[in-house]
């Protein structure tokens, strides 16, 4: 009992901080020292992602395997954090300037990266789901924390009913695999579920878990709810929908198909390689006719998930690999992005329109040079470190047989790289509008975007040691 | 056949005797009751709206919250019946687990009654 | 000091190019200047204290691919040694000229800021050269010769609001490149076939390579002849030889400066460098050696041939680098490479020297460039007038003839008289008919135009517009100081270095580094050859140190040893064959060989007397009489409208094709009709199912759902 404990010391410990927190702030001066509560839970995630990352090693269970501590959990935890730690930095002076910089949102994100943390770290269909319910159902209110606004509203209903479809589906899916296995821990799973014999019930309980994961990564088919909650949910909230919880169910997804389904790869990979294809092309093509730019980035960011499915789909170690830096690089480009988006704004109020951009180089030739690098990442173009993800990925979908998927990849990337080029056309040759935005001073934005933006160039040297560790985890988890 | 006709026997008797209880019940009202009807006796009860009314409606948001945080404890006493009937047999960890889940769940009814979600002014 | 010499222009290069706004145009030229100085001075101490033997020094690992491992490393030899104080000297004479040259150029507008950039263009191209001639390696050397392309692109085209200008340096840029292919071939041909390019490598395969046999071009080759003949397209490029030389006359649209430096001194004597350089290669085929000397004699004729009737004095003057470029390559191919540096070297004076002369008359004529517009500038003009004057006594040869006079054994004259000479007696001992006719013949002519020029620009009556003429003022002191500094090494170069590099074996040995030895007998016969080879190595080695001790003492024992180079090849700069005699053949050839290239120097300069002073109508009437020959010369040959019906029409044709057809239709076409038809109907179609209301995503997901089961329970799953 006392090991199990101190595997799972980092989630206990933040859940008593947003306990705590919560209480602390609700019995003083409340939404007062919400800046505070920011900046203390931007750095208790700074220090978990050093803690985690620095100590741990090989792979350890706790609660009878409910509880799997290994390098790809590990991984994605780091990124977890520090991705949700620069979120909440770079939102807490817009959503002051907003006044709905409330005490519980740093605690609602606690409560969703402890759910996260549950997610990549599960062995069982039981804390799967409870991490994954941990994380929806705070971020279903972090969506509609603009509870005046009628989007805000509409955004977090919105997701709140189709996600608890998906979990339906993903629950149904769960008992299907019980039903057929007998055993909820994915260790047993992995036991009855052989590929070429694997029964029909098992095969549809694998379908469902899989529409539930595809749900929360918003891939193709089961996307429909991200650009309306993307473009309703206050930015701040859209940075972090786009960041962090793509990267966790990603991995969940990844860990429930190796885990669990990893003696029938051939039987999910069809699946997966159907979820991508659809992502990548859908993505590309619906994001060209959008004109708001937090649209755009949900169609973009299905876009990505299609890749990172593609990685997944090989089936393979370097597939797994491939994935975790296409997400790595992934959500590092949407930090920097999301900076500049949180920039945009016009006397105060925040704008969303790509047409704001016209000739924005002009006023600020070095916020839009460095918005110019990560859209040429974004879109996969050669020295940028985007290209080197997408390359990644293609190669393992080669590697794997795959040669179609890395193909349509390939021409779904060259539709899709249209949309990211015509922000730096407005950027650098739109027309003369009056509807010009003027730009937000704040420092912390401006050091985001630029930092993500050099790391854009410069991690072309050596990805910063990413590989290497992408590597490691996905030698933990496929095996 | 008849071995399954056999084993539902019972419900159909059982069918039997409420629906003939049933018809008791009412022709005893029939037959015993006073009678003194007024409008509001006669209205079919609704808790805190008027029974016939437009069903689009908007109300207040707080008869949600007031009946989630029903169904909220309610699932707690629904934890702690089985927890307690097997309290005997489980271990200390069982004992603290069920401590620790009273805990968070107090904790979420301090935020909410200091938040002021209780109140109905 | 020799990574100081490299480094210095690019330095230089950087902090005025990048850095005048900050230290302002003026010092930003300045620190440009001194560092090319400081350059030349360093240069010249390694040239003085070089002691022969060959050094490496590296800077940098470069490239690592494969079985290719490429050093970035400086090679210093005496070739290397040669070429730095050329580059060096003339760059920093440039550079100093510039300043008063390039001053109120009417090319540009009030407060415009141009100077910076021409200095720094200069310094790069200064860092490119060196970078060429210090290479240790083929890719570095490819590095340099582009390198000085890009320069020499950038400086003729410098005007770049003259049409022409821009015009010329495309013209330079494309020329070069099929040169540049060709000497690309010839490094991939040498890797493919030695499996490396280090020059040390390539040396020592070199023997080899003569008994390989490649197929190319669906041809048998032997290897070492399509080696020395793919490197020799290029250094056809760069030299501006015959067939690839139409973009040389035109770089004259560049600013004078530009064409003393690149297109006379330094950059067009890279493809000399480079046949000197491959040597050991070139010793080994004699095929591309023959027909590296018909080319360079046909070139020498021919470009004197046209110089003789153009008008525009800096085209006469490149006409005539074209054609002293070809004496160059009748030296090296023949097997004279010593002679061939010396001609490069004397040469790098003396016409750097006539081209800023040229600038100078065209600075004080306000940029007059038409001779027939100039005449009796000599009293205006004073200094200028004597520095042409020594320039072209030089080029001409002009000097005492060996059976009147000589110094020890030194000949006494201008530089051009000794390497010239050096050159035509070399071709005649080699038993070249054509070279040596065609190189006296060219004499002749050099001798006619050079005087043409001379007599056309400061003789005479002006003529042209009254109002320049009397405006003509001599240059400033800037100007004066680098014409001075050149006309020292115009009188004095040859007969300072004669011996060197055109001495006896031994002499010439030493100064390459060549190892030598005493030779028994003038014609060796086979069998002897073959004993003194194993020895060659070790003894040789003993005898060159005792040699380079003694050396200086006995004179005058010359004549009485015989001595021929033993080096293998790669040992020393310069290699060659154990039966190449040539140099002590060509010190005895007839004296009406000797004195042949003085006669037709005589000859040109009366009928240039006769022509332009004592009857000036005559040209005219002679152009008259023969118009067809007249027109023939004046439209240099019609290469220029030749290639343009052959190459550049059909290119031009074949491009519109492309992109009319080919681009504009195919590929837009289909582009476009997938860019703007089928995308965006995709767009608008999901656009419409983006609707908005939850019950048409409830429904998406659950039409998904079922097509994912329907779909597993057609397939079943993996089964």
């Amino acid at each position: 009992m006392a090991t199990d404990l101190t595997l799972i010391l980092p989630e206990v410990f933040m859940a008593c901080f947003a306990m705590l927190g919560l209480i602390l702030a609700v019995y003083t001066s409340k939404d007062g020292m919400a800046s505070q509560l920011v900046w203390a839970t931007s750095a208790v995630f700074l220090v978990m992602a050093i803690w985690i990352g620095t100590t741990g090693e090989g792979t350890n269970v706790a609660f009878d395997g409910m509880f799997v501590d290994d390098a790809f959990s590990r991984f994605c935890k780091v990124a977890i954090l520090l991705s949700a730690a620069a979120i909440l930095l770079m939102s807490e002076g817009y959503m002051a300037d907003r006044g709905i910089l409330r005490f519980e949102y740093p605690m609602l994100i606690v409560l969703a990266v402890v759910g996260m943390m549950m997610m990549v770290s599960a062995g069982d269909l039981m804390s799967l789901y409870m991490g994954l319910e941990l994380q929806s159902l705070a971020l279903y209110v972090v969506a509609s924390l603009r509870r005046d606004s009628v989007k805000s509203t509409e955004a977090g209903l919105k997701y709140f009913v189709l996600g608890a479809l998906s979990s339906g589906l993903l629950l149904y899916g769960a008992s299907l695999v019980y039903g057929y296995s007998g055993t909820t821990l994915f260790s047993g799973i992995i036991q009855t579920a052989k590929s070429g014999d694997m029964s029909l019930g098992l095969l549809f309980g694998l379908v469902f878990l899989a529409a539930g994961f595809a749900f929360k990564v918003s891939a193709v088919p089961f996307h429909m709810w991200t650009p309306d909650v993307y473009e309703g949910s206050p930015t701040p909230i859209t940075a972090f929908f786009a960041t962090a919880p793509k990267l966790a169910a990603m991995a969940l997804f990844a860990r429930v198909m190796h885990d669990a389904f990893g003696s029938a790869v051939r039987d999910w990979q069809q699946i997966i390689a159907f979820l991508s294809v659809l992502s990548m092309f859908l993505g590309a093509v619906a994001a060209i006719g959008q004109t708001n730019i937090k649209r755009l980035m949900a169609f973009s960011s299905i876009a990505h998930m299609g890749y990172a499915l593609m990685g997944l789909a090989a089936g393979t170690v370097l597939g797994v690999q491939a994935m975790l830096v296409y997400m790595a690089i992934y959500v590092t480009m949407n930090v920097g992005t999301f900076a500049f988006i949180l920039m945009m704004q016009r006397d105060g109020q925040p704008v969303t329109d790509i047409a704001s951009l016209n000739l924005y180089a002009r006023r600020e030739p070095g916020r839009a040079l460095a918005m110019l690098v990560l859209l040429f990442s974004l879109a996969g173009v050669p020295p940028m470190l985007g290209f080197f993800g997408k390359l990644y990925v293609l190669r393992a979908a080669y590697d794997a047989g795959l040669i179609w998927l890395a193909v349509a990849g390939v021409i779904a990337s060259v539709i899709g790289a249209f949309y990211y080029l015509r922000i730096v056309f407005f950027m650098y040759f739109g027309d003369e509008t009056d509807e010009v935005m003027t730009g937000s001073k704040s420092p912390i934005l401006s050091g985001f975007l630029m930092a993500s933006a050099t790391i854009m160039v410069v991690g072309i040297v050596n990805m910063f040691g990413i590989e290497g560790a992408a590597a490691f985890a996905a030698t933990a988890l496929v095996n | 056949m008849d071995e399954m006709l056999r084993e539902y026997a019972p419900i159909l008797m059982f069918l039997a005797v409420a629906i003939g209880l049933g018809l008791v019940l009412i022709l005893a009202a029939v037959v015993l009751a006073v009678r003194n009807p007024d409008p509001e006796k006669v209205s079919a009860y609704e808790c805190g709206f008027n029974a016939f009314d437009d069903a689009r409606m908007k109300f207040d948001v707080r008869f949600y919250l007031v009946s989630i945080l029903f169904i909220i404890f309610d699932l707690e006493i629904a934890f702690l019946f089985p927890w307690a009937v097997a309290f005997k047999d489980i271990s200390m960890v069982g004992f603290w687990s069920m401590m620790v889940f009273l805990a968070v769940l107090t904790i979420g009814f301090a935020y909410e009654w200091k938040k002021g979600a209780l109140e109905w002014q | 000091m020799e990574t100081i010499i490299l480094f210095s222009p690019l330095v230089g290069a950087l902090l005025c190019g990048f850095g005048w706004r900050v230290f302002g145009e003026r010092a930003a030229m300045w620190i440009a200047t001194a560092l090319l100085f400081l350059a030349a001075i360093l240069s010249w101490i390694v040239f003085l204290t070089f002691d022969g033997t060959t050094e490496q020094i590296q800077i940098l690992r470069w490239i690592e691919s494969g079985s290719l491992s490429t050093d970035w490393s400086i090679r210093l030899d005496r070739l290397t040694a040669i070429m730095l104080i050329v580059v060096t000297t003339v760059s920093a004479l440039v550079h100093l000229y510039s300043f008063g040259y390039m001053d109120h150029d009417p090319q540009w507008r009030e407060g415009e800021v141009y100077k910076p950039r021409f200095f720094a263009y200069l310094s790069f191209f200064t860092f490119a050269m060196l970078m060429l001639v210090t290479s240790d390696n083929l890719a570095q050397m490819f590095f340099g010769w582009e390198g000085v392309g890009v320069a020499s692109y950038l400086l003729i085209g410098f005007y770049y609001r003259k049409p022409s200008a821009n015009a010329a340096a495309i013209k330079a840029f494309v020329v070069n490149r099929v040169g540049d292919f060709g000497f690309a071939l010839g490094i991939f041909a040498l890797f493919f076939l030695t499996d490396s390019i280090r020059f040390d490598d390539v040396f020592a395969e070199a023997p080899r390579l003569a008994e390989t046999q490649l197929t190319f071009l669906w041809t048998e080759w032997n290897a070492a002849n399509l080696v020395a003949f793919l490197l020799f397209i290029g250094a056809m490029g760069k030299s501006a030889q015959l067939l690839l030389h139409t973009w040389l006359p035109d770089a004259m649209e560049g600013p004078t400066p530009v064409s003393a430096l690149i297109h006379a001194a330094t950059m067009v004597t890279a493809g000399v460098f480079l046949v000197c350089r491959m040597s050991p290669v070139l010793e080994f085929a004699p095929e591309a050696m023959a027909f590296v000397t018909v080319l360079g004699a046909l070139t020498a004729f021919f470009a004197a041939s046209v110089g003789l009737v153009q008008t525009d004095i800096k085209r006469v003057i490149a006409y005539s680098t074209c054609s002293q470029l070809g004496y160059m390559f009748v030296a090296a191919g023949v097997g004279m490479y010593s002679a061939a540096m010396f001609h490069l070297f004397t040469h790098a004076f003396f016409k750097a020297m006539l081209f800023l002369g040229a600038g100078s008359v065209i600075h004080a004529m306000h940029h007059e460039q038409d001779m027939m517009n100039y005449g009796g500038l000599r009293k205006r003009i004073p200094y200028t007038f004597w520095a042409m004057m020594i320039g072209t006594l030089a080029i001409t040869g002009v000097g005492v003839p060996v059976w009147i006079l000589t110094l020890g054994e030194i000949p006494i004259g201008f530089a051009g008289f000794h390497s010239k000479d050096a050159i035509v007696e070399s071709a005649y001992a080699a038993g070249s008919g054509i070279g040596f006719w065609a190189l006296v013949i060219a004499a002749l002519f050099t001798s006619f135009y050079s005087w043409r020029l001379m007599f056309l620009t400061f003789y005479g009556e002006p003529r042209g517009n009254k109002h320049t003429h009397e405006h003509a003022h001599e240059s400033p002191v800037v100007m004066l100081i680098p014409l001075g500094v050149l006309a020292l090494g115009a009188v004095f170069a040859g007969m300072i270095w004669y011996k060197s590099f055109f001495g006896h074996v031994d002499q010439v040995a030493k100064f390459y580094g060549i190892p030598y030895a005493e030779a028994t007998e003038h014609a060796e016969d086979h069998d002897d050859k073959t004993q003194a080879e194993p020895a060659a190595d070790g003894p040789a080695d003993a005898h060159h140190v005792d040699a380079a001790e003694g050396g200086q003492g006995d004179e005058k024992g010359h004549g009485a040893h015989h001595y021929a180079f033993v080096g293998e090849p790669g040992q020393g700069s310069l290699y060659v064959a154990p039966g190449n005699t040539l140099l002590d053949d060509a010190h005895k050839v007839p004296y009406w060989v000797k004195t042949s290239p003085f006669a037709a120097m005589l000859i040109g300069l009366l009928f240039a007397y006769w022509f332009y002073i004592v009857n000036p109508s005559l040209p005219g009437k002679l152009a008259e009489n023969q118009r067809p020959l007249y027109l023939f010369l004046k439209n240099k040959w019609y290469f220029d409208e030749l290639y343009n019906v052959i190459f550049v029409q059909p290119a031009l044709w074949i491009g519109r094709q492309l992109w009319r057809k080919g681009d504009g239709n195919v590929i837009d076409g289909s582009i476009n009709g997938v860019a703007m038809g089928i995308v965006p109907f995709f767009t608008r179609l999901a656009g419409r199912v983006q609707s908005g209301y939850i019950f048409t995503y409830a429904f998406a997901m659950v039409i998904g759902i079922a097509v994912l089961i329907t779909w597993m329970t057609m397939s079943g799953g993996a089964n």
